[in-house]
C-alpha cells in the first residue's frame, strides 16, 4: 500500500489554484487538512502495526521469546506442510465458500420481497434483518447453542422429534454445520443489503418491457433481473466470505474441536502457544486470503463495467 | 401483493423470505424465553416462570463491572470517532487534492481488513511501546475500527448538502464558524448521530479487537460472556444475553428513527 506515501505527497500540495477559488470553504484554508488527524491516527494505530505484523512474520523467535533475525520463510511452510495447520487452512476456506453461497441462494429471494414489496412489508423485513445485526456475535453464537443443544432438550431436535422427522436426536452442534448455520445468520444482512441496494437501482420498464414481450416470470429473472443484480451479488459474496474467514467467536462457540478455524488457530498460538512469529504468519496468509478475494471482486466490479451498489 | 410476482415464483418467493425471517428470530427468541424459565438446565420448551436469573445478574459484580467499562469504553469511543471521523469526511468530500481516492481508500480500510489482525497487529506495537493500561489499548483499538464507519455516514450526508446555502449565509455575513455551526451542521446531524450511534453499537459488541486488548482487570462485557459460556455453566447467561438483546434493539429503533436503517447501513 503506497496509499499513505500519496497521502503526504497530496498534502504537501496546499495551496488551492487561483481558478478553485469559488467557495468560500475552499477558500479559507485547504479543507484537506481536516484529514490530517485521522490519516496520522489510522497510519500510526493501523497501518504501522499491520506492518511491524507482517515483518514479524518472517522472523525467528529465540528461547526468550524475542523476535529477530535471521529472516526465514518457515511459520509459512509449516502453515502449508504440517497436516494439523493445513487442514484449518481448508476448513476456513470451506465454511466461508458454502456460508457465503448459502447466504447468496437465501438472500436473492429476501432481498427481492424486501424491494418489490409494498412499504410495510419491506420495512418490516428491513427492521427483522437488519436488528440481529446489532445483537452481540456471542449472544447470537449463544442462542444458537441453544437451539442446536444435542440431545433430546435441544430445541431443533425437540422440533424434530416431534414432528417425526427423526426417531433418535442428531448431533450438529459442534461441527462444521453449526458453525455453517451461525455464520449466516450473522452475516446474512451483509448480503441481504447490497442485493437489495443493487435489485432496488434496476429500472422497472425493463422487467416490464420483457414481461410485455412475453417471457415468462423464470426468464425474466434470469436474463433481466439476475444479470442486472450482480453488482450487489458480487459485493454481498466478498463482504460474507471476507467476514466469516475473518471470524473468531462463532467458531468458537458452535465448532468446538472439530472445525478450527484461522482465527481460532491464530488466537491459540499467540495466547497458548506464544509463538509470535508462526502467529502472525497465519493472520498474514488470513489478511491475503480477504485481500484477494476483495481485488477479484473490485477487478470483476470494475472490469465489467459495473458500479458497486453506493 | 404485488402483481410482479405470481404463481409458483411467488409462493416460492415468499416461503424462503418467511424462513429465513423465522431463522433470524429464532436464536433470540429462544434466549429471551430461556431467561425466565424456572429451570435450573436449559430444556426446550421452557419450563415456568421466573425473574430470578435477572435478580441474579443485578448483582453479579463481574457482569456489572464490565457493563459499566463496556459504556465507558463505547462513550469514549464514538467521541473520539466523531472527532477524528467528521473532519476527515470534510476533506473527502470538500477538498480537492491529488490522490482524493486513495485517501479515501486508505481511511476505509479498517472496514474490509479482518478485526482480529487489527488487534493483534496494534497488541504487537503497543506491547512495544510499553503502554500497560488496558483502557487506553482498548480505546485506541476501538477507534480504529469504528471511525470509517463514522466517514462513511458522514461522506453520505454531506454529499446532500446544498453549497449553496453556505454561500448564502456566508454572502449574508455570517462567518465560518457560524455557517457551519447555523447551516451546514444541522443538515448533517443525522449522519453524524448515526456514526456516532455505530461506533457506539460496534465498540460495544467487538471481542476480535477486544480479546487481544483487555486484561483481567479490565474485560468488557463480550469477554466476561464468552468467558462465562464456555467455561462455566451459568444459568443466568440468558438473562445477561437477553439485557444486551433489549439495548441493540433500542440502539436500532433509534437509528431507524434518526437516519432509516437501510439507509445508514448502505455501504
Amino acid at each position: 500500500m503506497t496509499t499513505s506515501d500519496d497521502a503526504v505527497a497530496a498534502l504537501t500540495v496546499e495551496a488551492p489554484p487561483v481558478a478553485q477559488r469559488r467557495s468560500p470553504w475552499r477558500l479559507a484554508l485547504p479543507v484537506g487538512l481536516l484529514a490530517v488527524p485521522m490519516l496520522a491516527f489510522l497510519t500510526y494505530f493501523f497501518f504501522y502495526p499491520a506492518l511491524v505484523l507482517l515483518l514479524s512474520s518472517i522472523q525467528t523467535q529465540d528461547s526468550r521469546g524475542i523476535i529477530g533475525r535471521p529472516f526465514t520463510l518457515s511459520h509459512y511452510a509449516r502453515l502449508i506442510n504440517v497436516e494439523l495447520y493445513a487442514r484449518v487452512l481448508w476448513t476456513t476456506l470451506r465454511i466461508s465458500i458454502i456460508t457465503s453461497a448459502l447466504a447468496t441462494v437465501l438472500a436473492y429471494p429476501v432481498a427481492l420481497v424486501m424491494v418489490k414489496s409494498r412499504p410495510v412489508v419491506t420495512r418490516i423485513i428491513t427492521l427483522i434483518v437488519i436488528a440481529p445485526l446489532i445483537v452481540s456475535v456471542v449472544v447470537r453464537g449463544y442462542g444458537w447453542q441453544l437451539v442446536l443443544q444435542n440431545g433430546p432438550k435441544g430445541m431443533l431436535n425437540w422440533i424434530l422429534m416431534t414432528l417425526h422427522i427423526v426417531d433418535a436426536p442428531i448431533s450438529v452442534l459442534y461441527t462444521e454445520a453449526a458453525v455453517v448455520i451461525g455464520s449466516l445468520h450473522v452475516f446474512f444482512p451483509m448480503m441481504v443489503l447490497p442485493l437489495a441496494s443493487a435489485l432496488g437501482k434496476i429500472d422497472p420498464n425493463l422487467e416490464d418491457a420483457a414481461r410485455m414481450l412475453g417471457a415468462p416470470w423464470w426468464k425474466v429473472f434470469l436474463r433481466v433481473t439476475l444479470p442486472l443484480s450482480m453488482p450487489g451479488f458480487v459485493a454481498g459474496f466478498t463482504l460474507v466470505f471476507s467476514l466469516t474467514a475473518g471470524s473468531f467467536v462463532i467458531p468458537a462457540i458452535l465448532g468446538g474441536a472439530s472445525a478450527v478455524m484461522l482465527g481460532n488457530l491464530i488466537e491459540q498460538q499467540i495466547f497458548v502457544v506464544y509463538n509470535w512469529p508462526f502467529g502472525a504468519a497465519i493472520a498474514v496468509v488470513l489478511v491475503g486470503l480477504v485481500m484477494a478475494v476483495n481485488g477479484l471482486s473490485m477487478w470483476l466490479l470494475e472490469g465489467r463495467r459495473l458500479r458497486r451498489p453506493e | 401483493m404485488d402483481e410482479r410476482f405470481s404463481g409458483f415464483g411467488a409462493f416460492i418467493l415468499y416461503s424462503i423470505t418467511a424462513s429465513m425471517m423465522l431463522f433470524i428470530l429464532a436464536p433470540l427468541l429462544l434466549v429471551m424465553a430461556v431467561s425466565v424459565s424456572d429451570s435450573y438446565f436449559v430444556t426446550f420448551p421452557p419450563q415456568g416462570f421466573t425473574l430470578k436469573w435477572y435478580a441474579k445478574v443485578l448483582q453479579d459484580r463481574d457482569f456489572l463491572e464490565a457493563m459499566r467499562l463496556s459504556i465507558l469504553l463505547a462513550l469514549g469511543t464514538t467521541v473520539g470517532s466523531l472527532l477524528l471521523g467528521v473532519p476527515a469526511a470534510f476533506a473527502l468530500v470538500r477538498g480537492r487534492f491529488y490522490g482524493l481516492a486513495a485517501i479515501k481508500g486508505f481511511l476505509l480500510s479498517p472496514l474490509i481488513f479482518p478485526a482480529l489482525v487489527t488487534g493483534l497487529a496494534l497488541l504487537q506495537v503497543l506491547t512495544k511501546l510499553g503502554s500497560q493500561d488496558a483502557r487506553i489499548n482498548l480505546l485506541i483499538g476501538h477507534v480504529v475500527v469504528t471511525s470509517p464507519y463514522v466517514i462513511r455516514t458522514v461522506v453520505t450526508s454531506l454529499q446532500l448538502v446544498d453549497e449553496n446555502l453556505e454561500d448564502a449565509a456566508r454572502t449574508l455575513g455570517a462567518n465560518r464558524l457560524t455557517t457551519f455551526w447555523r447551516v451546514t451542521l444541522p443538515q448533517i446531524a443525522s449522519g453524524v448521530a448515526a456514526g456516532g450511534l455505530f461506533a457506539f453499537m460496534v465498540s460495544f459488541d467487538n471481542y476480535p479487537v477486544t480479546m487481544w486488548l483487555a486484561n483481567s482487570e479490565y474485560s468488557p462485557v463480550p469477554l466476561v460472556l464468552m468467558r462465562q459460556l464456555v467455561n462455566v455453566f451459568d444459568p443466568s447467561v440468558p438473562a445477561m444475553s437477553t439485557i444486551i438483546i433489549l439495548m441493540a434493539m433500542v440502539g436500532v429503533l433509534l437509528l431507524e428513527k434518526l437516519v432509516g436503517l437501510r439507509r445508514a447501513l448502505a455501504a
